[in-house]
Formats: structure tokens, C-alpha cells, sequence
């Protein structure tokens, strides 16, 4: 970032300090704070360690240093400010999601999000539908770049180690399925629905093709030979509709067992599917740092945007974390870019553009441009 | 109405308040117990021994002395508050709570439901809410375990009422887990220190040897049943790979040559293997331990017993009793009427 862009982008920030609200923790005095600053020369380093006692010395603290990037720990600690692990005696986390379409997708910016929004439905559904969680104890938090924060606070799960996050991480994206237990008897709810839809459909689709190439198919498995495919994909729509009743146990053996368990291939992807994909180190980490509410992410310029449920429905990022405005700004481009941002969609070619604000910082944030003036 | 329990349920059940309440009103007291170098101190640090050594044989256990079963415990945790070593700590929790669970087994249901309630599990519930179960799963290794495998609905977990033994064991592990270590002042555990030298001595010499050299013409009928069948290409459950794994692994094989058993399966997967033998033998974090007799019996696996086991609750009992045997003067079958009790007999059919 040259100097000029670098000056413009610390101004836009601090003028939105100014007046900014932020949705504070819960014990502010037993956070750890990290900041990035405006940086001149570039380097991106982290001045983490820090404690404030109050919500008004963090306030006064994000006005006068005007943080590129803020964050605070998941985590309480008796010490938030020591310098190492130990001496700051962990005394809990709050339970953290993170949906970011980076994990799930590529493409453009507006249909990522797109994405990570159902992903994060998903997500919701499962906390507050199947888990039980109260939705006051859940709240929901744009992360400012590509997609969704969930932190969940109550007393109980505040006290969870890496090993009971796992769980509940492992739940909602679908990891350690055991065939047996999805296909037992009676049970047709969470997991096990999604679970029978899952190879239901898998099923459908190997019925589909043709009976050579789904006995190629099936042969290909792991531990499948090319006689026992033959007679598995005979009997398919008798396994398949044994999968789909809840009646019986489905003994999953022989091939059926093989099949079910294979590594990677098309059944892995339908689970997947139907799973909310988190990033799930953040949630087994019981120590990490998460962008505070009401910040901007200096990587977008878009605000960290607290929401709730009801909130998400109608939330366009594009307009709703959006806090600078339309005046015009000259901005020099590197390369050509279509992008909606405040209802408009814009075509810009690469070179010199007038664009309003709200999309210049975006496009310097991201290192797309470089403020080349104000327009008079 | 509360339950009535006599001497006897304490000595089994020695965590309750009760077993606490009947020791100091006897008039025993800690402190000139350790003063006195009375025997029951020593009896505490056999008791951390047998945990040491996973020698979980409950069968000779006198509950009618049922203050000095109780001091024993006592002092066995004193012991390792003074030694406070995770690994060892960890071992004597999973001693006392198969400990509990063997005495359970053959319970009076009243009786059982009041120590499981005392543990907090609610006797005869068929669901318990996500939070807790997550807070009491992680330690139960099988992966009918995790959350994801459970049947769950609007945040209620179901429990098979053939599940609740090893939930309540579960707990009263954790629980106990909990407590220590104890708070023991420096002066009391100068006093005990020849007893925790000797047993850390001992289990670093255990360490060492672990059980000896392998000797799988000694295991029990259970798991060569299970390497049979690995040997055959049969597809063998979960429990069945977790329980000779964790066995395996106790009695001080290496990962190498657990994942050799493995490796006689005819579609055998190296890296999933290992994979699954790595996590079972603890590398991350937490060491597993075979199941005993009574849940090996509810898998289904307790299969071919043989007159060793009529002796054992453990198949790492099995183990040791018939090495040293086969070891020794090659008396095969332990032949004495006071050996073999016969309510072993009824407790296990
Ligand atoms: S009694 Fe125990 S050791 Fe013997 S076969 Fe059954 S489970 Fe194995």
C-alpha cells in the first residue's frame, strides 16, 4: 500500500472510530486484546497481550490508536495482559463457530457469500433445532470479510476443553459417522435423516446409470471385488429402500459396509452437503483471538456487524456492513472488477475510476487499488 | 425415602458421604494413623499398586472390614496427592470406579439407583441434555460415543438402558478425577514418603518392563477370539478393534507390533490402522484401557471362557494370572475352593 492510499484508508477508519458503537464481550476485564496497526511500512504484526478494565478505556483505546485490525480472546482469563499462557490462567471460552467461505468455496465475492450464509443456517439449525442451545445464547457476527461468526455463551459449555468442542464440532460437520448407528432402528431424526438422504441419493444416482458403469462404479471401492459389485448392484433398490425405512436395523456388512465406508467418492460429498462446514480448529482452539463486533476488518473496510437471527435473513453485507458512503472518490484500479456494493452494481475497467467511498476503501483494503485523489 | 446402607455398601461405594461419615465416627484419625505407621496406611499404597498395575480382580476384597476398605481408599488418595502425577492419578480413578462398577453389577436396584443419582446421572432417565452428555463423553472411547452416532432430539440425548453401566462408571471416574489431587499438607506427605517413593519405584520398573515379554499363547480366549477373526478377513466391530487394541497396548506392545496383530488381516489398511491404534494407545492424550469382563460380556465378545476366568473380571487380570502361571511351576488351573468363590459363578454366567 503506497503512502497516499495508506493515509486515506487510516483517515476513513478513524472518522468511523469516532462515532462507532461496539458490542463488547461479556468481561471485558477478562479478555485478552490484539491489535494490527496502520503499519507504514507495511509489516503486519500483531501487539496482542493487552487488557482494558472497562468498556470505556477500550473505546477510548480504538478512537485514539485506530486499530487496521481488532480482536479479542474467546477465552477469560484471571491475568488477560501476561505475557504467557500460563500466567494468564485460562478460566473459560466462549463456544466459537466460524463459517468462511474460503473453506467451502471459491468465486465471486457477493455468491460466496451467498453460500456461507445458508452454511451458517445450517450451523443455526443444528445448535438451536437439534442441540438444544437457546437462541439467547447464541449470537451471530459478520465477520467483515467472507463470512460468519457464532459465539455461544452459557456457563456450561464455557468450561469446555478442546476435546468437548470436538465433539460438537465433529457433530456439525459430519465427521466420524458410523454407518450402523445412522441406519439403527427408529431412528430417523438429525444425523440419521441426513444421513439416509445421503445414500439414499447416492443410491438413486448408481440406479440411474447404466448397470455396467455402476458395477465399474462400485468395483472401484476399496475392498470391493468386481463379482461382489455385480450382486450389490442387483439388489440396490432392495438396500435402498431398506435404507430409507426406519422399520429394522440395516445390518451394514459385506459390501454394503464397504461401500458406506469408503474414503472420499461421491457418498462423502452428498454428507458434506448437508453438513455445516466450520473451520474447526477455531472451535477446538480454547485460546484464540476473534474480531470484535463493531470494528471494521481492515482487509474489506466492511464492519464486524453483530447480528441476530432475524437480522440474517435480510442482511446484505454489501449494503448492511457498508458504513462509508457515496461520495466520489478518484481511485486507481489494477485490474477490471464488476462489484455490488450499496444496492448498484459496478463495472469498472482497470486504471483511473470514480467510484463512491464505500467501494473505494473496499478496493484499497483488498489491495485491488490505490487512492489516486479526491474528486471535486 | 433415603436407603439404607450398611457397612458393607460403603466399603464398595467409598466416595459417598456416608463411607466418610462411618470412618470418623469410628474415631480413626488421618493423622495419627500416618503417626502410627499403622498397617492400614501400607493397605492404601497396595491399593494404588493394584491401580498401577490395571490389576483389577475385586473378587477377594473383604467388605467386612468395611472402615479399613474405606481407609485404604482414603489413604490411597492421599498417596497420589502427594505424588500428583497425572498418568498415576488417572489410574487410580479408573481402579476405583471399575472398582464401584464390579459392585454395581450384581446391586440392589435401590441401592444402585441412589449411588448413580449420587453421581448425578438420574436413575432410569432415557435422555440427558447435549451439554452434559458432551461434558461426560469424551472419555468413552467407542464410537457409539460421540455425539454424532446418538440419537438426539430437541437437545435430549437417548441412553440404551444397557448403556447406563458404563456411563455411571464414566462418572464416578470423573468425579473422582475431580477431586484430586487432594489438598495434603507438605508435613503429612514427608511422613508418607517412603511409601510414595516405593511406589513410584515401582511403577517406573513397571514402565520398564511393562508385563514382560509378550506372551500370546497367555491372552484370554476373548481376544485370541478376536485375532481369529482378524486373521480371517471377518469384519470385526468397533468394540471388538478398540478392546484388543487398548489391550494390546497395556500389556506393552508398541505401536509397530500392534498394527503387525493387524497387518494377518487379508485386506489389511496400513495407515487407517495405525491411524486408529495411535489414537486408542493414547496419543492424544488420553491412554485407554480394555474393557472388563462384564462389558466385553454385554459387546458380545466374551466368548470361549475358560477356568482362568472364573478367577478374573479383567481380561488384563487373565493375562498376568496365566503368564505367571504358564511361567511358573506350570500349575495350569488354580484348583483351591477359597480361589474360586463361588458367587463369581453368578455373576458371571
Ligand atoms: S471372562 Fe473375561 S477374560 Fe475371559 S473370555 Fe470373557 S471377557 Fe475374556
Amino acid at each position: 500500500m503506497d503512502a497516499a492510499t495508506f493515509e486515506y484508508m487510516k483517515k476513513r477508519f478513524e472518522e468511523y472510530y469516532m462515532t462507532a458503537t461496539f458490542m463488547m464481550p461479556p468481561a471485558v476485564e477478562q479478555r485478552e486484546w490484539g491489535f494490527i496497526f496502520f503499519d507504514p511500512s507495511g509489516e503486519v504484526r500483531m501487539k496482542r497481550h493487552i487488557g482494558f478494565s472497562s468498556k470505556n478505556e477500550v473505546e477510548t483505546y480504538m478512537r485514539s490508536m485506530v486499530p487496521r485490525h481488532a480482536y479479542h480472546s474467546t477465552a477469560y482469563y484471571k491475568l488477560p495482559s501476561a505475557s504467557t499462557m500460563p500466567e494468564k490462567v485460562w478460566l473459560g471460552a466462549d463456544l466459537i463457530f466460524d463459517l468462511d467461505a474460503d473453506h467451502i468455496m471459491r468465486g465471486a465475492y457477493d455468491v460466496m457469500l451467498e453460500r456461507v450464509k445458508e452454511e451458517t443456517y445450517k450451523l443455526l439449525d443444528m445448535l438451536t433445532g437439534e442441540l438444544g442451545f437457546i437462541d439467547r445464547d447464541v449470537s451471530i457476527v459478520f465477520s467483515g470479510g467472507r463470512g460468519y461468526h457464532i459465539h455461544v455463551r452459557n456457563l456450561e459449555t464455557r468450561q469446555w476443553g478442546s476435546t468437548e468442542r470436538r465433539e460438537l464440532v465433529d457433530y456439525v460437520c459430519g465427521i466420524g459417522i458410523d454407518p450402523e448407528f445412522m441406519l439403527g432402528k427408529g431412528r430417523d431424526s438429525g444425523w440419521s435423516a441426513r444421513y439416509r438422504s445421503a445414500v439414499s441419493e447416492y443410491f438413486d444416482e448408481l440406479m440411474k446409470t447404466d448397470r455396467e458403469s455402476a458395477v465399474k462404479a462400485v468395483g472401484s471401492i476399496r475392498g470391493v471385488g468386481d463379482p461382489s459389485a455385480g450382486s450389490f448392484v442387483d439388489s440396490l433398490k432392495e438396500t435402498s429402500r431398506k435404507v430409507k425405512s426406519t422399520k429394522k436395523d440395516v445390518p451394514v456388512t459385506g459390501t454394503l459396509k464397504k461401500v458406506l465406508e469408503q474414503d472420499g467418492g461421491p457418498l462423502i460429498d452428498k454428507i458434506r452437503e448437508r453438513a455445516a462446514l466450520t473451520d474447526e480448529p477455531v472451535t477446538t482452539d480454547i485460546k484464540r483471538l476473534i474480531r470484535m463486533p463493531g470494528s471494521l476488518h481492515g482487509g474489506s473496510g466492511f464492519r464486524v456487524v453483530p447480528l441476530t437471527v432475524r437480522d440474517l435473513d435480510n442482511f446484505d453485507p454489501l449494503v448492511d456492513a457498508v458504513v462509508f458512503g457515496e461520495s466520489p472518490v478518484r481511485i486507481d484500479l489494477a485490474f477490471s472488477l464488476t462489484m455490488p456494493v450499496l444496492g448498484n452494481k459496478y463495472s469498472l475497467e482497470k486504471g483511473i475510476n470514480n467510484v463512491p467511498e464505500a467501494l473505494a476503501v473496499f478496493l484499497c483494503a483488498r489491495g485491488a487499488a490505490r487512492y489516486a485523489g479526491s474528486v471535486r | 425415602m433415603p436407603v439404607e446402607l450398611d457397612k458393607k455398601d460403603l466399603a464398595k461405594y467409598p466416595f459417598l458421604k456416608e463411607a466418610q461419615h462411618l470412618v470418623s465416627a469410628s474415631g480413626y484419625s488421618i493423622d495419627s494413623l500416618i503417626n502410627k505407621k499403622h498397617f492400614i496406611v501400607k493397605k492404601g499404597a497396595e491399593r494404588v499398586e493394584k491401580a498401577i498395575k490395571f490389576d483389577y480382580f475385586f473378587d477377594d476384597i473383604r467388605l467386612e472390614m468395611a472402615e479399613w476398605e474405606i481407609l485404604s481408599y482414603a489413604f490411597a488418595r492421599i498417596l497420589i496427592s502427594c505424588l500428583n502425577e497425572r498418568n498415576l492419578t488417572d489410574r487410580l480413578c479408573r481402579y476405583e470406579a471399575e472398582r464401584a462398577s464390579y459392585f454395581l453389577q450384581t446391586e440392589d436396584p435401590e441401592k444402585k439407583d441412589y449411588v448413580t443419582s449420587i453421581v448425578g446421572i438420574n436413575p432410569g432417565i432415557e435422555e440427558i441434555p447435549v451439554v452434559e452428555y458432551v461434558g461426560l463423553c469424551p472419555a468413552l472411547h467407542d464410537s457409539k460415543w460421540r455425539l454424532i452416532n446418538r440419537d438426539i432430539n430437541s437437545g435430549l440425548v437417548r441412553i440404551e438402558k444397557n448403556e447406563y453401566d458404563e456411563l455411571i462408571k464414566e462418572k464416578i471416574r470423573s468425579m473422582l478425577d475431580d477431586q484430586l489431587p487432594l489438598r495434603v499438607g507438605e508435613g503429612i506427605c514427608s511422613l508418607l514418603s517412603s511409601l510414595t517413593e516405593g511406589i513410584s519405584s515401582g511403577y517406573q520398573e513397571m514402565l520398564m518392563e511393562q508385563f514382560g515379554e509378550v506372551d500370546e499363547g497367555s491372552f484370554p480366549p476373548c481376544m485370541k477370539a478376536i485375532i481369529n477373526a482378524v486373521t480371517d478377513g471377518t469384519n470385526i466391530p468397533h468394540t471388538a478393534r478398540f478392546s484388543l487394541t487398548a489391550f494390546m497396548h497395556i500389556i506393552g506392545m508398541d505401536v509397530h507390533q500392534i498394527v503387525g496383530i493387524y497387518t494377518r488381516a487379508p485386506d489389511f489398511d496400513v495407515e487407517k490402522t495405525m491411524y486408529q491404534v495411535e489414537h486408542i494407545s493414547g496419543r492424544g492424550g488420553t491412554e485407554y484401557t480394555p474393557p472388563a469382563c462384564a462389558t466385553m460380556k454385554t459387546y458380545g465378545l466374551c466368548v470361549n471362557r475358560d477356568s482362568y476366568c472364573k478367577k478374573i473380571s479383567h481380561p488384563l487380570s487373565y493375562y498376568k494370572i496365566k503368564k505367571k502361571m504358564m511361567k511358573g511351576d506350570e500349575a495350569p488351573v488354580p484348583s483351591t475352593k477359597k480361589d474360586i468363590p463361588d458367587k463369581v459363578d453368578e455373576k458371571n454366567p
